[in-house]
């Protein structure tokens, strides 16, 4: 393993390395964005699919993929990690620079807060290079942490650890993609949801001069991430152009390797702590009337093509699967649901909530994806997290986090109406 | 557009430029793109004997002695930033008028405060430097290092030097630890 300094640099060999971004959460800096730009000679994208991030996790060609981001891993750190694949790298692509901004970085907020930030570069799980970025001082609140180059037909990585205080928007430009500002939306006048979604910035990839070529409308990455809090409770999504929603994916993701709390189990087994399982489900109401629960437990796994046009992928009990669980709804048919309830419940052991450290996204297409964090702690082992719920034909989604002791109780809390048995799966 | 040279690589300017008498020097860097303390870099240049050391400290050329060796070289000034095309800082040479006990000119970069501010060469993109004929400006030469840099706040970008009749050129690209002072020791320089 190559342990690099600022500046220096070291080959890499993998023709299908993982970069990987750990950092360790503080106060004022509980997440980083971490994204991969895939740079031509000149050192700027040829369009905007060359940006790969939250909001558009694959790049052209599947070059370079997020799989997976702000993770939970050992040691209290987050991690974001990018599956490259140098073979299938697009003609021209020359560098891919992986860069770090603070989310939401308010004022006085830096990476001079990030206690530890490293990025590193492995080949099938074990590490080849790592740059522990010296964060003391920096004013910067978007890096470019390092980046994988192509010099004389070979693949290298140099440790760059330079960036802009101005956060995403000059990083952006000097990778010639184009962020264009607008205003934050005025905040709603009362505590009812805002009838529109809130105006985030835009980005396309600016002109870089391709002859003949269109300079049709560029903007169309979006930048930003929704995160529903107590206070900012819902958003109304958009339509897209072509009317409804295409496919809306709820996704569940949560930590499972948690440190075994002390004092309590753990010490005498072997092998990794065994973490909770959250189970993703909801229960859903079509416009007809009909009521359901879609969920592992029963084998509800639902139905995608046809009522109630609300799926469940495969249960992951085990925790393998990076992502966490997935619940798909067919926006196609939007006009056919009335609402759906998003939970997750911890099937088997201690409700611990708050070591779960879960978050439930929602990603519908051209939309900036919608985060609720499992923020809240309880005792018992059942939380609705979202409720989706068609509104005249818009799509609200909104943030629960209410905890309940089963299934019943939140039917009755929520006026579904459905009876309630137990079962196991 | 001269014959690029990799690290370690060397040219005759004599055989590339027949009647070459005056040459100029180029060193260039492209400006940091990123927020920071901008990279100020500093050429320097020792005309060395056959030992490798001065004649005197006339022949340590740098932003604070302009002229050396007799007069046949000037450093023409100090571009702060790298901002603009082509050459940061340039060195003209009269090869004809170059005393004949000077064997070698060593070209030298160092980075400003490079220790203090944390940076360094592998920092600094598209570094170079090449060799000119004044009569005409053609490029005789060229060595693109920025690849060969990494950690280093003080590099030897490049040598011209006396090979029998010949004049040549190499690619040198190789760092010198602690900066400008123990350069100039080095190469014989009395450094206060």
């Amino acid at each position: 393993m190559t342990q690099l300094t600022k500046g220096a640099n070291a080959p890499v060999n993998a023709s299908q390395p993982v970069v990987r971004v750990r950092f360790a959460p503080s106060g004022p800096v509980a997440e980083i964005d971490v994204s991969a730009f895939l740079l031509q000679g000149s050192g700027k994208v040829s369009g905007d699919t060359d940006m790969v991030f939250y909001g558009q996790p694959e790049g052209p060609g599947g070059a370079v993929r997020l799989t997976s981001q702000n993770a939970p891993a050992a040691g209290g750190v987050k991690e974001t990690t990018f599956s490259v694949s140098l073979g299938a790298m697009p003609a021209g692509v020359e560098k891919v620079a992986v860069t770090a901004t603070i989310h939401g970085a308010g004022r006085g907020v830096s990476f001079s807060q990030v206690a530890s930030l490293e990025v590193a570069v492995l080949d099938g799980g074990s590490t080849v290079v790592t740059y522990p970025v010296e964060t003391a001082g920096m004013v910067e609140t978007a890096l470019i942490l390092g980046e994988l180059y192509l010099r004389n037909g070979q693949w290298k990585f140099r440790a760059v650890g330079q960036g802009f205080a101005g956060g995403l928007k000059p990083l952006a430009e000097s990778f010639g993609v184009s962020v264009d500002d607008e205003p934050e939306p005025a905040p709603p006048p009362q505590p009812a949801p805002s009838a529109r979604p809130p105006s985030v910035p835009r980005v396309g990839a600016a002109s870089t001069g391709n002859s003949g070529a269109a300079p049709a409308a560029a903007p169309s990455i979006n930048l930003s991430k929704v995160t529903l809090t107590k206070e900012r409770k819902s958003i109304d999504l958009t339509k897209k152009a072509s009317g409804g929603y295409g496919e809306v994916r709820i996704n569940l993701n949560w930590n499972r390797n948690q440190a075994p709390p002390s004092g309590g189990g753990g010490f005498f087994g072997f092998g990794k702590p065994k973490g909770v399982d959250l189970d993703l489900g909801c229960l859903f109401e079509l416009a007809d009337g009909r009521k359901g629960a879609v969920q592992a437990l029963g084998d509800s796994f639902g139905y995608f093509d046809g009522p109630p046009y609300v799926q469940l992928s495969a249960d992951d009990r085990t925790g393998q699967s990076a992502d966490g669980e997935w619940l798909r709804i067919n926006g196609r048919h939007w006009d056919e649901i009335r609402r759906v309830l998003v939970y997750a419940f911890i099937y088997e052991g201690a409700p611990n909530w708050a070591a779960t450290d879960g978050v439930v996204t929602v990603y519908a297409p051209d939309q900036p994806p919608v985060e609720v964090r499992l923020d809240e702690t309880s005792n018992m082992g059942m939380c609705a997290v979202t409720l989706v719920e068609n509104v005249g034909g818009q799509m609200r989604v909104s943030r629960e986090i209410k905890y309940f002791q089963n299934h019943k109780p939140m039917d009755e809390a929520y006026g579904w109406g459905m009876r309630w048995t137990r079962g196991s799966k | 557009m001269g014959v690029s040279l990799s690290k370690g690589g060397n040219v005759s300017l004599s055989k590339e430029a027949p009647g070459l008498t005056n040459v100029i020097v180029g060193l260039g860097w492209d400006p940091r793109a990123t927020d920071g303390a901008e990279f100020d870099l500093d050429a320097s240049i020792f005309l060395v004997k056959d030992d490798g050391k001065v004649r005197s400290d006339q022949d340590f050329i740098f932003y604070n002695n302009k002229i050396g060796g007799d007069g046949s070289v000037e450093h023409t000034g100090d571009n702060r930033s790298g901002e603009g095309e082509g050459d940061d800082e340039q060195v003209k040479v009269d090869l004809s008028k170059l005393p004949a006990e000077v064997k070698k000119l060593v070209f030298c970069v160092t980075i400003h405060e490079g220790e203090s501010r944390k940076q360094s060469f592998g920092q600094v993109s598209n570094a170079f430097i090449r060799v000119m004929n004044a009569a005409g400006g053609a490029e005789i030469a060229r060595y693109d290092l920025s690849e060969d840099a990494s950690v280093e706040t003080a590099m030897i970008f490049g040598e011209v030097y006396r090979h029998g009749d010949e004049w040549k050129f190499k690619a040198v690209g190789q760092g010198f630890a602690g900066g400008l002072g123990p350069l100039a020791k080095h190469h014989g320089v009395n450094v206060g």
